[in-house]
């Protein structure tokens, strides 16, 4: 398994121009490419404080000392590196697909879309751990950096299957002692079960940065039904009989309505929100996460 | 040229019309299976209706088609061919002066045939021997077009005949002119009618039952009567025809002058051994039943001439309708028969009738045709057609 099979190739060459990057300072020890909130001593400048008893004696700055007749300690931002956890929502509701593209499931896409973030981290020397959450509990695989946990990442990745509902809140405890704070955390869910969207939530809220991918199909977003249908919940087993052309508007417009629902709950949680549709490049998201147009926007 | 069906009861297979109609109707109420998991954003209140709309309208058109022509071809649909030769027949039949014939007849350019088997032509000679006259205007009756005209010719007697007026499926012209037909020759009337007996030595004593019913008959002035009564050695005259054999089973020329055309009836029964059943039967088709329904005597065919057979000896004994007052009628008619039915008539009682709906079938056939072959050809390729449309994708959806 390797990852060209799960990143087409020009997914992969669009990838070049992304980084990964955390709104606010990332936390933990060692050299990385990403701002730190800790400060010290190190490499980019950032204010003189003035000398506290103990500091350590090395890091007044004696020519200011000098000039100013006064201590000032020099602090310096440190780089530090990233932990990048991918929480990929596996229950039966992820198997849903198009009917246009039948081998494209939602799960797939978040494959694909994990696949890309593993990319990116992996250059970047940054730490990644993945999550799947299914009828058994989650699964997990602790973060570290490296190729050698990015195959073992992609075959972890390989390996899901679609079962089963989102799991009960108790079985998501052990998530909280491995998704530390000051962590990115990207959720690949289709947020139709309001638990998930509870997660994301509560991730942000006790200072993990959270990223959402909601999976959408193009299905779901068009509605091109006509005639007769039997809509089928994998996941409960509940089902509608109705006359599908005769809905279509009701349903976009109660889904538009859902959707921006969750995008405000999401906003005001202080979490990124996108949302993926079956039908576009899987690096879509990311590419509104960390592309050179959110950059942009953002400057 | 017109069109026509000879069987329109085939028509109601059009009913089978609702076949395709229900198939391709039945598929529009399934209801296509989806997973989706937006499910609760979709608006319950809206049911799928059912709608009368068809799937593969074309293909569906083409199955009523096809089976509308299957049951065309139920139908059995003729085209009335135009008639374009022999629009006129005149019919002579044999014995009739032609000249007369000639002279009576006022259609120009007719088609002139004797009235004979198979029609020979007028220039022929006339066909000689006894004709089924009325037979043969049936038959040609049926077999010209049914807007041909016709004439038959005929002499003032006309034999051949079946009991029957002709009755023909269009109006005819009769032409009677002076002449005669040859017929069979009809048997001499009889003023004396003389019954030879022929009885076994056992059996003499009852030819006196024979000589009292002759004494009946002719008391009741039913005409005159003889009995010829003789032993069963003494041969028979040359003018006899009608027997009576008692006592024994009919001789060898017995039989053979039966067979050259005589009446003869036997009294002994030969006793089937092997039977269960040992009542008294009479061999033959039964011609006298007793009020039980059982049969006293029964006549056979024997070369021309006929068998009757008592069921049982001609003795109060062993026959006590002997005894009855109506005997002697019943003997009568034992021997002789019921009378022939006229074969010679005046033509002009002849005249046929016309009963249009009767034979109207017949003639038609005789002036179309049939739109078979081509229906089932066209049926072929239809069929043809609608595989290649049914096989063919469904649709680009």
């Amino acid at each position: 398994m390797s990852s060209a099979e799960l990143i087409p190739s020009d997914v992969r060459a669009r990838l070049k121009k992304l980084r990964l990057r955390a709104r606010h300072g990332a936390g933990g020890d060692g050299l990385g490419q990403h701002a730190s909130r800790s400060r010290g001593a190190g490499l980019e400048f950032v204010q003189y404080r003035a000398y506290e008893p103990g500091d350590e004696p090395r890091r007044i700055d004696w020519k200011l000392f000098a000039r100013s007749d006064r201590y000032f300690v020099r602090e310096s931002e440190r780089d530090s590196p990233l932990t990048l956890w991918i929480v990929i929502d596996a229950s039966a509701s992820m198997a849903q697909c198009d009917a246009a593209r039948p081998a494209w499931s939602k799960l797939d896409a978040a494959k694909a879309i994990a696949a890309c973030a593993i990319e990116l981290a992996l250059r970047q020397g940054d730490r990644f751990g993945l999550i799947t959450l299914a009828a058994g509990g989650p699964a997990l695989i602790a973060a570290d950096a490296g190729a050698r946990h990015r195959d073992r990442c992609l075959l972890e990745l390989e390996r899901i299957a679609c079962a089963g509902e989102w799991p009960a809140e108790p079985a998501l405890r052990p998530l909280w002692e491995r998704v530390l704070p000051s962590s990115l955390v990207l959720v690949l869910s289709d947020f139709f079960d309001d638990a998930s969207a509870e997660l994301a939530l509560r991730f942000a809220a006790a200072r993990r940065e959270v990223l959402t991918v909601q999976m959408l199909s193009a299905e779901e977003r068009d509605f091109p039904f006509t005639g007769g249908h039997r809509f089928l919940d994998v996941e409960n087993g509940q089902e509608r009989r109705v006359e599908a052309a005769a809905v279509r508007s009701n349903f976009l417009e109660r889904f538009v309505v859902a959707r921006k629902n969750l995008a405000r709950r999401f906003a005001a949680g202080g979490i990124r929100h996108a949302e993926y549709f079956l039908d576009t490049a899987p690096d879509l998201p990311l590419q509104n996460f960390f592309g050179i147009v959110s950059e942009r926007v953002r400057a | 040229m017109s069109f026509a069906l000879l069987a329109p009861i085939g028509l109601t297979a059009l009913a089978a019309l609702a076949l395709p109609l229900l198939i391709h109707l039945v598929r529009r109420i399934e209801l296509r299976t989806t997973v989706f998991a937006a499910l609760r954003w979709i608006s319950e209140r809206i049911r799928p209706r059912r709608r009368l709309r068809f799937e593969r309208p074309w293909l569906l058109l083409l199955r009523l088609a096809l089976l509308a022509l299957l049951a065309l071809l139920l139908a059995r649909p003729v085209i009335d061919e135009p008639t374009v030769a022999k629009p006129a027949w005149v019919l002579v039949a044999p014995g009739t002066d032609l000249g007369a014939a000639r002279a009576a007849v006022s259609i120009t350019g007719a088609e002139w045939r004797w009235l004979a088997p198979g029609f020979p032509a007028i220039e022929t000679p006339a066909p000689s021997g006894a004709l089924p006259i009325a037979s043969l205007l049936r038959e040609i009756d049926g077999d010209l077009p049914r807007d041909a005209q016709l004439a038959v010719v005929v002499p003032e007697q006309v034999a051949g005949l079946d009991g029957e007026r002709p009755r023909l499926s269009r109006a005819i012209e009769w032409h009677v002119v002076p002449g005669r037909m040859s017929a069979a020759p009809a048997l001499p009337e009889r003023e004396t009618v003389e019954w030879s007996v022929r009885y076994a030595p056992s059996a003499e004593s009852r030819v006196a039952y024979l000589r009292a019913a002759i004494a009946a008959l002719n008391a009741r002035g039913m005409g005159h009567y003889k009995l010829d009564a003789q032993r069963d050695n003494v041969p028979l005259a040359a003018t006899v025809r009608e027997l009576v054999w008692l006592g024994s089973a009919p001789s060898q020329a017995v039989t053979a002058w039966i067979e050259a055309g005589g009446t003869a009836l036997v009294d002994s029964a030969p006793v089937d051994t092997t039977l269960v059943d040992t009542r008294p039967r009479a061999p033959g088709a039964p011609i006298w039943r007793d009020a039980d329904g059982n049969v006293l005597a029964g006549v056979q065919a024997l070369g021309h001439g006929r068998l009757v057979t008592l069921a049982a000896a001609l003795s109060p004994d062993s026959f006590p309708r002997v005894l009855d007052a109506d005997f002697p009628q019943h003997l009568l008619e034992l021997l002789q028969g019921s009378p022939a039915a006229p074969a010679l008539a005046s033509a002009d009682a002849l005249r046929p009738s016309t009963t249009p709906s009767g034979t109207e079938h017949s003639a038609r056939l005789a002036s179309t045709k049939p739109l078979d072959p081509w229906l089932a050809l066209l049926i072929a390729v239809l069929i043809l057609v609608e595989r290649i449309v049914a096989t063919r994708s469904p649709e680009r959806r």
